[in-house]
Formats: C-alpha cells, structure tokens, sequence
C-alpha cells in the first residue's frame, strides 16, 4: 500500500529538480493529449484509435516474454518448484494414497463407501 | 499489428542510447525510465512503473479513458489488469498496514488457539445417561401388556 500523502516525503519536496521533472512529464502528457484529441475531432476519423501503449503492453506481456526469458539459477529454481514441484506432490499423494487402501482391501479391514450391500 | 518493430517492446536495454531510445518509445524521460532487472524473467525493456492501483489515480482529472483512469499514450502498468477499480486497491489506509496486520494476526491466532485448546481439554457440565419414563419405555418398545414390566427406578434414596 502507498503510504497517505501526509506522511509521504515526496508530497513535501519542491525543489527546482522536481518542478523541471514535473514540467517535462507534462510536456509529454500534453503532447500525447494533443494527438490523442487530434485523432478523435477529426472530421474523417479512422474507425478506431489504436493505443500503442496498449498494444505494447499487450504484446510485452504475451508475445515478448519468450524472446527476453533466460534460464537463470532463479527462473528454473522457480519453474521447478511451481512447476514440476506440483505434479511429484500429487503424483505421490495419490500413489500412497491408493497404496493404503490396496493395503486395506487386501488384508479384508476397507469398509466400502457407497456400497449397495 | 502494424506499428513497426522498433515501436514494440523489445530485449533488455544494454547501452545508454537503448535506454534512451526505449525511454521515447514508451513515452518516458529518460530519467524516469527504469526497466524491470534483468533476471531473465521475461519481462524484456518493458518500464517498471510504481505500483500503484487506479484507485490513487485522480478521479476528477479527464482521462482519455475514464473507466480505467488511463491517458491515450501513456505507459501501462505490468500488471495494469490487477490495479483496475474493481480489484487490487493499493490506497492509503487510516491505520498503517503493518499494524493492521499484526492486530489480526493477534486475534486470529489467540481464537485458533483458544479453539484447538478447548478441543483438545473439553470442559463442561457433568452429564449422565439419559432416563426415559414409564419403565424405560416398555411398552413403547414393543414389550408384551399382559407381562409385568421390569421395575426400573433411576434414583436412590
């Protein structure tokens, strides 16, 4: 959680640097809304206005994860926990599992559930 | 899509000039532009923004898109489709979160364990078998009327 504007530093630094960096941001937001507004009164508008952040952030997270992945000691640490950890837990889960039943029925003591007799 | 492929996320940036680059192409200053570590994780030269959630996000402002308080051009979280306003919501709270947390996990682990001890000591009132009238029922349990039932008395004196 972000903490509340009272106690957060940020809100009480005005110095020169942050005002050039506020100015700049709203430089490009003021670009990026002049485009934008420019796209949407047009006379002809195109039949849709395509965002480029979202298609990059779409493309980011679905077609770029591929290229950019790199096996590291941390990314397969992870793929074999999350990954293979779950299938060995509930492969043997189930193995011992029907193994005690087996075992059951087969000295006579299982008591069947459902049974019609 | 049809934007050309410098326009699109790409591999981690090495040099100064792909961090400056990757910066205008994601509409950032160059100061504010910091991507995600490279720890191979997939995530590429895509900008690590702050997380926070679309609550914080001026209500009052006119976005371009006012649903999800988001401005035509502007870079989108990682996990944009988390912090949307009907789900995670990163806003202050009255109380500090860490004392939040700690309240309840005090309560939550003093009832577990004030529960797990009554189930393992369980305390209550003496109790006894249960007595049923009229000679412990014998006629309703299908004893003959002609016969003497058995006399059973459940107290002594």
């Amino acid at each position: 959680v972000s903490l509340p504007a009272e106690l957060d530093p940020e809100t009480y630094d005005s110095s020169p640097e942050k005002r050039r960096a506020e100015a700049e941001r709203l430089a490009i937001r003021a670009r990026l809304k002049r485009q934008y507004q420019l796209q949407l009164n047009n006379p002809n508008p195109p039949a849709i206005i395509e965002d480029p952040a979202l298609v990059r952030w779409a493309y980011a997270r679905t077609q770029n994860v591929y290229p950019t992945f790199r096996p590291t000691p941390k990314t397969s640490f992870l793929g074999a926990v999350f990954a293979i950890g779950p299938i060995l837990f509930w492969a043997f889960v189930f193995k011992a599992d029907r193994d005690r039943k087996e075992k059951l029925i087969k000295e006579g003591k299982y008591k069947r559930p459902f049974s019609v007799f | 899509s049809e934007m050309s492929k410098d326009l699109m996320p790409g591999p981690y940036p090495r040099t100064p000039e792909e961090r400056a680059a990757a910066a205008k192409k994601y509409n950032l200053r160059v100061e504010d532009y910091e991507p995600y570590p490279d720890d191979g994780f997939g995530y590429g030269d895509y900008p690590m923004l702050p997380n926070k959630s679309l609550h914080e996000r001026d209500p009052w402002y006119q976005w371009d898109q006012p649903d999800v308080r988001h401005n035509w051009g502007e870079p989108m979280h990682w996990n944009f489709d988390m912090y949307i306003r009907n789900r995670v919501d990163t806003s202050p709270t009255p109380i500090p979160w860490h004392t939040m947390r700690k309240h309840f996990l005090v309560f939550l682990s003093t009832m577990l364990i004030m529960f797990g001890l009554g189930e393992i000591y369980p305390s209550y009132r003496p109790v006894g078998p249960k007595q049923y009238p009229f000679n412990d029922l014998y006629l309703e349990r299908g004893g003959d009327p002609n016969k003497e039932p058995p006399v059973v008395t459940h107290y002594e004196i």
